[in-house]
């Protein structure tokens, strides 16, 4: 059964949101800099990598700490805590020649959702 | 999921509301619904993660003619009845009473 919260912590649950973050010592597989590819995957359970960047390619900007992983957590197969990203793709990365030159679209992306560009 | 929640990057969907003057709530059943998924939440019944699969496996047509907060009705409903807190005669029985003028 997922975790219960005490009654006392309920008011800043509401306030300020359930956080997902996990403080644990977990090795980041990228830094900012790195070009990457996400992954193409189309599991039937939950994912938060949408589909429209799987198998496109980006570079990660920053690294936000550690997170649950939602894939496993939603099917309870354990929190599988990972560094998180934010991603940026380009706009023609994403949409082709004919989209904005100059627009970009960030994603936080799981470790689990990406590959180092080759 | 490959669900219709994925809407990224589709057409035709109109554009996206972003009047930050916006209510919170725009019906009291809307604030109704939030308070019972903070107390469900924080009493176990699913994860975070588990409440937003549930919502991906609403019927597509039904996903999209709903509102936000149904999206959550249904999660939370998927959820109670899953673990047998919650049962379909009970949400009948509600229902019937509510249609009669019940608080």
């Amino acid at each position: 059964m997922p975790t219960m919260f005490a009654a006392a912590g309920v008011d800043d649950l509401i306030k300020t949101g359930g956080s997902c973050r996990v403080n644990a010592d977990i090795k980041a597989h990228f830094v900012p800099g790195d070009k990457i590819v996400a992954r193409n995957i189309n599991p039937v359970s939950h994912t938060r990598l949408p589909q429209y960047v799987r198998g496109k390619h980006g570079t990660v900007e920053r690294d936000h700490g550690v997170f649950v992983f939602p894939d496993t957590n939603a099917v309870l197969k354990g929190e599988r805590p990972q560094h998180v990203y934010s991603v940026m793709f380009t706009a023609r990365e994403l949409w082709g020649p004919q989209a904005p030159e100059k627009d970009k679209v960030y994603i936080d992306l799981w470790d689990d959702y990406m590959d180092p560009a080759g | 999921m490959n669900g219709i929640h994925d809407l990224g990057g589709r057409h035709g969907m109109g554009p996206i509301d972003i009047d930050p003057e916006q209510p919170i709530f725009h019906a009291d059943w809307e604030r109704r619904m939030f308070g019972m998924f903070i107390l469900a939440f924080a009493g176990g019944h699913f994860n975070i993660d588990q409440f937003r699969a549930a919502i991906e496996k609403m019927k597509p047509a039904e996903y999209l003619e709903s509102d936000y907060y149904e999206h959550w009705l249904y999660s939370l409903e998927t959820w109670c009845k899953a673990n047998g807190s919650l049962t379909d005669e009970e949400i009948e029985n509600r229902m019937r009473k509510l249609s009669k003028g019940a608080v």
